[in-house]
């Protein structure tokens, strides 16, 4: 009877009891577990062998590189080599935090990743709970696929666009000059600077967001939306007491993941549409990282605030998960 | 004994016929240069000017172009994986960089020291001056051939039949005279949708030229106790950019000036959209020869000012660069057997064949005589010849180092070209050199781009009235704060030393 397939039946005294013994050998380290593990191996081995590539993808993309994090703590000149390079030890955080302008890097990543999670990360819900309305499914197909355009097109494209309709003989330069009497420098008032990189952001990327709202929306029960309309529930309730609640795991899972990238704010959207005038505000750590790295060669002060960056997202990510946890969510892991 | 001394002797017959045999196959040569004509296609088989430069020498260049634009970011990428795939030779177009520095005391290049100083195997080598070698080495030693460029070069030029009919017949000879050219200049410019002075995202050169005929210093300046200091302190640096704010406010600079790449620079003067551009005076006879070609400009239609009187009669003129612009180097993918091989190519590279076929090609495809032998860079019958040269002749003078001068057969004199020459003589004297460019400083040569970017987008800001001179003072500030002062500190300690104080 107790075979993989088809596990017997517990009482919930032998669920909690197996339970225990598993969680027991699992945090083990002892003979038990290496024996319980190669089982589980010999009788799941085709599921292992799935698992084999993905396994194999995380161990050599992933897990291998972390070496090269070892030059955040040398003096790392390519051509001594890793193992050739002068150690030194802690100072390139030093240095990044001894740096008066620290501050504004990390400064300007907050600001403009807390902008992106209250303007952007909202958009692509709304939009997936307006398409959800849709009575046409024609309409709704024919407009989910324009919807998703934007997203294939390259980001220098937008920012070529965007230059040509902003710039000072663009149509909405003349249009707001018209309107407000003075013109708004779109393209190098450090005040507009990161509500264009948003703007772009939603007119690219919101249709495209939308997919994994609307594969959960799929998922919701007919049956409730009916048995609330003969309740006498207009769409608003409905959309309120049926349609969130049910996407709502959904929602937690991609704001945890959204904090883990909290610091990550790219880097090419950013220096293409950055210049002399509004630089301070597109400053941000991957700014950063990328004009030591790459345009200054300076390969170890790079990675070393790489390094830092990843840490602080650990941090977001673990924290944010204990955060979902109590307020009851299942969360991310 | 003799029996010995025979097979010896065949021994070497046959060493030396396999030598002769291997130099029949061409010696490959992998190289790296700068792009500038990047979005067009480069001609690797079958390539006269590769075939003429293999037939010379008996190497086959393989080479890579980069785009220009961000040749940075190429070089330090390629020097970030040291192998033998690396390019065996880089035209490097700034030998200051970081990884440059860092390269070159970690090993990367080959060291060049003994080769340039050995005039009977390499003359053209070492026909170039130590000064300027000096100026390329790194802690004594010289990793690389320095790519000569003519000295001083920089200047003002100006559309002088726009200046005619905005009422300017006189070429300028004083800044207050610039001025009043550039106000009519500007105002001519309102009523025919043009600017006066052509400014793009690249803005070191025209604050250079400026603040340097207000008398600033180039980047670093020697004050009266004989200290270092940086070009932003001298007051006069302030009074250039007050010009440019002056113009910029007046409307005679496009407002979105930040915004546009330095490839449009000079389809902006061609389409007529500005009428003054500050920087290298060599541009200046070559748009009016684009003028001649393309728009059937018959009239001298351009005008250069080298450089402007100040009030007490002196002039300063920024000298664009220190007689090179970067190096060339060798890297470790060459064997240390092939290095003479390799740096006796760089030495053919600088002779009169060498920097005819690297800057020119060949002749009858990609440049022409006429009857009195001087050179044409298009056909007499006046056929459009650009995609041609293009394809084969590409960004290949980016290889060039012309370390013995300019050694290629003339182009004939037109007014604009001659007056360029008597200017690099005339005022030769007048360029302010950069004291600071022997040194090395470790902060900057750890931190420097960045710091200048910190002085050169305030100065910016202050042109586009973003800030006050407050904001311009703050940013000063920020940059000593950086690093700036510690830089001034380790310049004034290797300037001090090298005078043996």
């Amino acid at each position: 009877m107790s075979t993989a397939a088809e596990p017997k039946r517990l009482s919930k005294r032998e669920q909690r009891a197996e339970e225990r013994r598993i969680r027991k050998a699992m945090h083990g380290t002892g003979p038990e577990y290496w024996r319980r593990l190669w089982a589980d191996i010999k009788r799941d081995k085709w599921l292992f062998l799935l698992l084999l590539p993905g396994l194999i993808y995380f161990i050599v993309f992933k897990y291998l590189p972390m070496w090269g994090l070892v030059i955040s703590f040398e003096n790392y000149v390519p051509f001594s080599g890793v193992l050739g390079s002068e150690w030194v030890g802690l100072k390139w955080f030093q240095y990044f935090f001894r740096s008066p302008s620290w501050t504004r890097y990390l400064g300007n990543t907050l600001i403009l990743s807390l902008m992106s999670i209250v303007f952007y990360f909202p958009a692509p819900i709304i939009l997936a709970l307006l398409l959800n309305e849709m009575q046409s499914l024609r309409y709704k197909k024919l407009l989910q696929t324009l919807l998703y355009v934007p997203h294939f097109i390259s980001i220098v494209i937008v920012v070529s666009i965007t230059f040509v309709i902003f710039g000072s003989s663009g149509i909405i330069y003349r249009l707001t000059e018209q309107l407000l009497g003075q013109p708004i420098k779109y393209l190098s008032d450090p005040n507009v600077f990161r509500w264009m990189i948003i703007g772009q952001t939603i007119w690219k990327e919101t249709g495209w967001g939308t997919i994994i709202f609307l594969a959960a929306l799929t998922n919701v029960d007919t049956q409730l939306y009916e048995a609330a309309m003969v309740d006498g529930a207009g769409r608003l309730r409905r959309l309120w007491h049926i349609t969130l609640p049910a996407i709502r795991s959904t929602i937690v899972l991609m704001l945890i993941l959204r904090m883990g990238s909290v610091l990550d704010t790219g880097y090419d959207h950013l220096i293409l549409m950055a210049n002399a005038l509004n630089r301070n505000a597109s400053q941000t750590l991957d700014v950063f990282v990328y004009e030591q790295g790459i345009k200054n060669g300076q390969y170890s002060y790079a990675s070393a605030v790489g390094l830092m960056k990843s840490v602080i997202s650990v941090i977001l990510v673990v924290s944010s998960n204990k955060i979902a946890h109590a307020l009851g969510e299942p969360g991310l892991y | 004994m003799k029996k010995l001394i025979s097979l010896f002797l065949a021994l070497v017959m046959v060493l030396s016929m396999a030598s002769f045999a291997a130099a029949e196959e061409p010696f490959e040569l992998t190289v790296l240069l700068p792009d500038f004509y990047s979005t067009e296609d480069f001609q690797t088989e079958n390539n006269p000017v590769l075939d003429a430069i293999e037939a010379a020498t008996g190497v086959r260049l393989k080479v890579t172009f980069a785009a220009n634009s961000e040749y940075g970011n190429t070089i330090n990428t390629t020097l970030a994986d040291p192998s033998e795939k690396q390019p065996m030779v880089i035209s490097l177009t700034d030998a200051r960089g970081t990884s440059i520095i860092n390269s070159a005391r970690a090993g990367a290049f080959w060291d060049l020291t003994d080769f340039v100083k050995d005039a009977e195997n390499y003359p053209y080598l070492a026909a170039g001056p130590e000064g300027v070698y000096n100026n390329v080495s790194v802690d004594g030693r010289i990793y690389g051939i320095y790519r000569s460029r003519a000295y001083p070069r920089a200047g003002i030029y100006y559309r002088s039949d726009i200046a005619k009919e905005a009422g300017i017949e006189k070429e300028p000879e004083t800044i207050e005279e610039l001025t009043a050219l550039a106000e009519a200049l500007a105002a001519y410019g309102k009523e025919h949708d043009a600017y006066a002075l052509n400014m793009v995202s690249y803005t070191a050169g025209t604050i250079s030229i400026i603040t340097c005929a207000f008398g600033a210093p180039n980047t670093w300046g020697i004050d009266a106790e004989g200290n270092i200091y940086p070009a932003h302190e001298d007051p006069a640096y302030l009074e250039g950019l007050k010009w440019l704010r002056h113009l910029y406010e007046i409307g005679g600079i496009n407002p979105d000036f930040v915004t546009i790449d330095s490839t449009n620079w000079d389809s902006i003067e061609r389409t007529s959209k500005a009428y003054m551009r500050f920087d290298c005076l060599d541009n200046c006879y070559r748009q009016q020869e684009w003028f001649e070609t393309n728009e059937g400009v018959t009239d001298q239609i351009f005008a250069m000012i080298p450089g402007l009187k100040k009030a007490d009669g002196s002039i300063t003129i920024w000298p664009q660069n220190p007689g090179f612009a970067g190096e060339v180097v060798v890297t470790k993918a060459v064997k240390e057997a092939d290095l003479p091989k390799v740096v006796k190519f760089l030495d053919w590279c600088n002779g009169p064949e060498g920097q005819m076929l690297l800057n020119w090609g060949v002749q009858d495809v990609t440049y022409w005589l006429d009857e009195d032998g001087y050179r044409l860079a298009a056909p007499a019958d006046g056929s459009d010849v650009t995609a041609q040269i293009h394809l084969i002749q590409h960004s290949l003078n980016q290889l060039g180092m012309n370390v013995p001068g300019d050694l290629c057969i003339p182009a004939k004199l037109t007014a604009l070209r001659q007056e360029y020459n008597d200017f690099n003589s005339t005022y030769g004297q007048y360029a302010v050199t950069n004291p600071c460019y022997p040194f090395v400083s470790e902060t900057y040569v750890a931190f420097g781009s960045m710091l200048d970017q910190i002085i050169s987008d305030a100065a910016v800001q202050y042109i586009s009235m973003q800030i006050d001179e407050d904001g311009l003072r703050a940013a000063w500030q920020q940059w000593s704060d950086e690093g700036g002062a510690m830089i001034t500190e380790e310049y004034n300690a290797a300037y001090h030393a090298s005078l043996g104080e």
